[in-house]
This record gives C-alpha cells, sequence and structure tokens, in this order.
C-alpha cells in the first residue's frame, strides 16, 4: 500500500465519521425511547425519512429558501413522532412489548409506502448547503456540505443534552427512564412524559432525516431500512440508553463503514459492520459505555 | 385455479416461515433472524439438487439441517443479550447472511450455460419441478404434506412437556430458572428447531419460485416472519396459519383490485389490527370461545 493509497483510505475515513453524525442521531433516538419506555419504535428511520419528505413538500408549497429545509424537517420530523405514539403506542398495553413491536412495523410500512404513493418511488433531490465549499488540508478535502452535517448535528446534540440535562422536562424525561414508578410518585404524568419523548425524538430524528438527504443529495424511501438497521446498530454498539455511547458508536460506524468500503469494496461493507457488532455482543454486550453486568 | 394453486404455495411456505418464528417467540425472545435461516434452507437446498443432482427429499433434510446447525450455533453469542438487543443481534445476523449470499458466487458450467448463485444476479433455473414433470397440483400438494407434517409436529409439541418448558421460559425466565429449567439450553433448542423449520421452509420456497436471490432474503421478510406467529396470537399455531391467510390471501393477494392503495392499507391494517387486538387475531379467550362453541367442554385445559 503506497502514500497515495493510505490518503484516499484517511479520506474516506473523514468523509465517514462526518456522515455518521446521522447514524449518531438516528441511535440517540431509539435510545432514548427504549430508556424512557422500554420499548423499541421500529418505525424511527422511517419516520425521519418521511420527515425530510414532508419538509421538501412544504418547501415547494411555501416556495422558502432552502435554508429553511432542516427547520421544517425538524419540526415534521416532532409532528410524525408525537403521531406514533399516539398510533402505535397510547391505546396498546405496555405490559405486551410484542404488540408494540409489531405496530411499528406496521407504520414503518405505512411510511414507507405513503412516500412511495406521494413521490411514484422517484428519488427527489434534496438540497445541499455549501456544496460548493471545498476547503483543502494538505493532501486532503474536506467537502462543504459534509462539514456543515457535521456541525449541525453537533449542535443538534448539544441542545438535546442540554435539555435533557439542564431542564425540568429533561429531568422528568430521566427519572422516568430511572424508576418509572418512583416517577409517579413524585407527580411526573407518565403518558405526557412518553408522548414528549417522542416528540423530542421526531425533532431529532427529523433533522437526521434532513441531513441525511443533504449529505447524499437526494431522497428515496429505500433508504429507511438500511438506515434502521444502522441505527439500531448504532444503539447497541454504544449501550443502550447511553447518548455519549450512542454519538461515538455513531461516527465510529461511519468511519469504519468508509474504511471497509476502500478496502474491500461496496458489496461486502455492511458484511464487516455486521460482524463488528457480533464482536461487541460477544466480548461487550454491554456497549461502549454500558455497564458490563447488566444485559437487558 | 392455477391462481389458486400457487397462493396455496405461497401461503404453505410463509406458515413454515411463521412457525419457526412461533416457536423462538414461545420463549420470550423476538428473532429476526428468520429470514436468513430461510436463506440458508434455500441457498443449501438449491444447490444440492442442481448442481449435485441429489432428490428433492434428502436435499430438503440437508438444508433444514444446516440451517438449524447455524441457528444453533448463532444463538449461543445471541442468547447471551435478551430484549432489544437480540432484536438487533438478529436483525445484523440476517443482514450478513444476506449479504453473504449477495458475494456468493459459485457456478459450474452445465452444457453451455452455467448455473449456480451467481452474486448479486442470484440462482437461476432452480428446475427440478419442471423437469421432473411435477404437475402444477401435485407441487403445492406436497408443500401442504410438509406444513401439515410440521404444524402436527408443532401442536403435539406445544401440548407435551416441552411445550410447557418453552411457555414458562417465555412467561417468567426467573421462575422458570428457580423451577430448574436450564434457560440457556432451552432458547438454543427453540431457536434450533425454528432454524430447521425455516430452513425446510427456505427448500421449498427456492423449488417454486425456480429463481432466488438476496433481496428476497431481507428484513422486511425477516418481519413478516415474526408477524405472523404475533398477529395470530400464540395460544397455538392456528393462530399462525390464520395470520398467514390474512396477510398473504387477504391483504397481499386479495385487495389486489384497489391498485397502490393496497401497500397503503396493508401497514395501517396492521397497525389497527394490534391496536384492537394486541394479543393476536387468535388469542387464549377466543380459542377457548371456539372449543365452546364447537361443544367440545375442555375448558382451559390446553388453551
Amino acid at each position: 500500500m503506497d502514500l497515495l493509497d493510505i490518503i484516499d483510505t484517511l479520506q474516506s475515513v473523514a468523509d465517514g465519521v462526518l456522515f455518521g453524525t446521522t447514524y449518531a442521531m438516528l441511535g440517540i433516538g431509539f435510545t432514548l425511547i427504549f430508556g424512557v419506555m422500554h420499548k423499541i419504535n421500529l418505525a424511527y428511520a422511517a419516520a425521519s425519512i418521511g420527515a425530510a419528505y414532508a419538509s421538501l413538500l412544504i418547501l415547494a408549497g411555501l416556495k422558502a429558501p432552502p435554508a429553511l429545509v432542516f427547520l421544517l424537517a425538524a419540526v415534521s420530523g416532532g409532528v410524525i413522532g408525537g403521531l406514533i405514539y399516539l398510533i402505535c403506542f397510547r391505546f396498546i398495553p405496555l405490559a405486551n412489548p410484542l404488540a408494540t413491536l409489531m405496530s411499528t412495523v406496521g407504520m414503518l410500512l405505512l411510511i414507507d409506502e405513503i412516500i412511495v404513493h406521494t413521490t411514484a418511488g422517484v428519488p427527489l433531490a434534496y438540497p445541499a448547503l455549501f456544496s460548493d465549499v471545498i476547503v483543502r488540508a494538505g493532501p486532503f478535502t474536506l467537502r462543504g456540505d459534509l462539514m456543515f452535517v457535521f456541525v449541525l448535528g453537533c449542535a443538534c446534540m448539544v441542545l438535546l443534552l442540554a435539555l435533557l440535562y439542564r431542564t425540568k422536562l429533561g429531568l422528568a424525561t430521566r427519572a422516568v427512564s430511572q424508576q418509572p414508578a418512583a416517577a409517579r410518585l413524585c407527580g411526573i404524568d407518565l403518558a405526557r412524559v412518553n408522548a414528549l419523548t417522542f416528540v423530542i425524538t421526531g425533532l431529532v430524528g427529523g433533522m437526521a432525516g434532513a441531513m441525511t438527504g443533504a449529505a447524499i443529495g437526494m431522497l428515496s424511501p429505500l433508504l429507511s431500512l438500511p438506515l434502521t438497521v444502522k441505527g439500531l446498530i448504532v444503539t447497541v454498539i454504544g449501550g443502550l440508553g447511553s447518548i455519549p455511547g450512542a454519538i461515538i458508536a455513531g461516527l465510529l460506524v461511519g468511519g469504519l463503514e468508509n474504511l471497509f468500503q476502500s478496502l474491500r469494496g461496496v458489496s461486502e461493507r455492511d458484511l464487516y459492520v455486521m460482524l463488528l457488532l457480533f464482536v461487541f455482543l460477544v466480548f461487550r454486550p454491554g456497549g461502549l459505555f454500558g455497564s458490563v453486568g447488566e444485559r437487558s | 385455479m392455477d391462481f389458486y394453486l400457487g397462493l396455496a404455495q405461497i401461503i404453505g411456505v410463509h406458515t413454515l416461515l411463521g412457525l419457526s418464528a412461533y416457536c423462538v417467540l414461545l420463549t420470550g425472545q423476538v428473532s429476526l433472524a428468520q429470514a436468513g435461516f430461510f436463506a440458508i434452507g434455500a441457498y443449501v437446498a438449491a444447490m444440492l439438487t442442481v448442481l449435485a443432482g441429489w432428490p428433492l427429499v434428502p436435499a430438503l433434510a440437508v438444508a433444514a439441517l444446516a440451517a438449524g446447525v447455524t441457528a444453533c450455533a448463532v444463538s449461543f453469542p445471541a442468547l447471551r443479550v435478551k430484549g432489544l438487543m437480540l432484536v438487533v443481534a438478529t436483525v445484523a445476523f440476517g443482514e450478513a447472511v444476506r449479504l453473504f449470499f449477495f458475494n456468493f458466487d459459485y457456478q459450474v458450467a452445465r452444457g453451455d450455460i452455467r448455473i449456480g448463485p451467481h452474486g448479486g444476479e442470484g440462482f437461476r433455473q432452480i428446475r427440478y419441478f419442471p423437469e421432473r414433470g411435477w404437475s402444477t397440483l401435485e407441487v403445492p400438494l406436497f408443500i401442504w404434506a410438509v406444513v401439515a407434517l410440521v404444524m402436527a409436529a408443532m401442536w403435539w409439541m406445544d401440548r407435551s412437556r416441552t411445550g410447557a418448558v418453552l411457555r414458562a421460559v417465555g412467561e417468567d425466565e426467573v421462575a422458570a430458572q428457580s423451577a430448574g429449567i436450564n434457560i440457556t439450553a432451552v432458547k438454543v433448542s427453540a431457536m434450533t428447531i425454528g432454524g430447521v423449520i425455516a430452513g425446510l421452509g427456505g427448500g421449498l420456497f427456492a423449488h417454486y419460485t425456480t429463481h432466488i436471490e438476496h433481496v428476497q432474503f431481507g428484513v422486511v421478510l425477516a418481519t413478516f416472519a415474526i408477524a405472523y406467529p404475533i398477529l395470530g396470537g400464540l395460544s397455538n399455531v392456528f393462530g399462525t396459519l390464520l395470520a398467514v391467510v390474512f396477510i398473504q390471501g387477504f391483504l397481499v393477494e386479495g385487495l389486489r383490485f384497489l391498485g397502490d392503495w393496497r401497500n397503503l392499507l396493508f401497514g395501517a391494517l396492521i397497525v389497527l389490527a394490534m391496536n384492537v387486538r394486541p394479543n393476536g387475531l387468535l388469542d387464549a379467550r377466543s380459542t377457548t370461545a371456539l372449543r365452546r362453541l364447537f361443544g367440545r367442554q375442555r375448558g382451559a385445559s390446553g388453551a
């Protein structure tokens, strides 16, 4: 391997880490919902893509500047998140984990089909900001749109952490995730906290969907399943319920994915990501930041 | 008529897929790896009949065995975790199998064409049934004979001590463990049985479709596999059959006249069904009610 190959590989790893912010944000969403409700929302990544689509639709309707697209995506993500809570969780007994699992699968299929139905299945171009900016640093180049996605993702995560650790709502959310019964005794309305968690993760997810669209340059309903799988993998590698874990695992998976791609080609890339997950399951089932003893 | 025979084939094979997930779900584990075992069964059986020239029945047996051994091997690391972690682990395994077959290339020249699995293009020319001159009636009959056999075995297992042990682990692991049940052994056996059934289904699937490729065995198929028993209810094996008929017969084929709207309705109806009947279409209460209706006053003993 000569120097040029090494530079190429490093370049693609760097791009991957920048793109990894979207995985990190999806991972945060899965982790938060699991932390609060001990339920999996399999429709989450599909909802994020759906929110990105909705933002395009609203943008076209309002004739607003493309810069607003991220804000619109986040807002529609929040609305869709609330709807998912209402449709898939509110009226199903919580003691039955299989029922909500299945209802979110139904929701995933429904969201995908709504997207296919409204766009006739044709991928749509997504506006990327700063795509004409290219920063050169020695032999490396940094794409402006990816940098923007990275910065935006970091800003979102900081905001989310501030919300969770500096506000009353965040305190309530963390209380519910630690001990629902005790939280209720302190006068916390579980249904309200659960619903708000879905709205908040929806906001994050909508932003992640928009960032994915901006980084890839287009949106397609085919994105939702791979993103679901990647988001879940990030959740597990980072450690269930751990937000810093999800962030680091997201960047890690993003970077390693591109490393595998440049070493072994695109068709084998995801195979190695899955194997990576199995390595974690065998040697560190709690994930990067989870406690080793706990195996929930 | 041929349409209904074709539908019967699909329903039969999907019932096997659903039963494989049913077996694992009884122990309270959600496995999305069934599509992976299904794929292994499909490729192994097809390679044995097409490339090695084996008869169908031994090929199916070896395919089921291969899937079962894989399930057993994969369940040891996977069952160290449960809940969401297991879902993710099994999704990853299923995807790894799919990607393996996406990159799997093993072709031999037969005359002037090359046959065998060919990477992303898949495995064409699985012409066992047409070459042997099986009629369109014989194929579904054969498939349903296998399905009936598996269902009878599962029904029997469900009512024997084995079924009680599986359900005990599913209801409460700690209680089962303190009653002296080795829960790891129970879960691994459930996964293995599930793998065998899925492999059998996969082998049949490969032979009636004549062309298999990796995209058929993705996450969607895996979610269908668990959707059948969850939607049908875990009280007995007929719930799974009912759900397969509901999904494949009614939602997929019956609503075809709706055109594009069918796909939209599909997800919505699953969500609705889970809201209305969270324990499945055929839950323990309706089973008891049905028994009473048909005058067999056995009460809640087996249900």
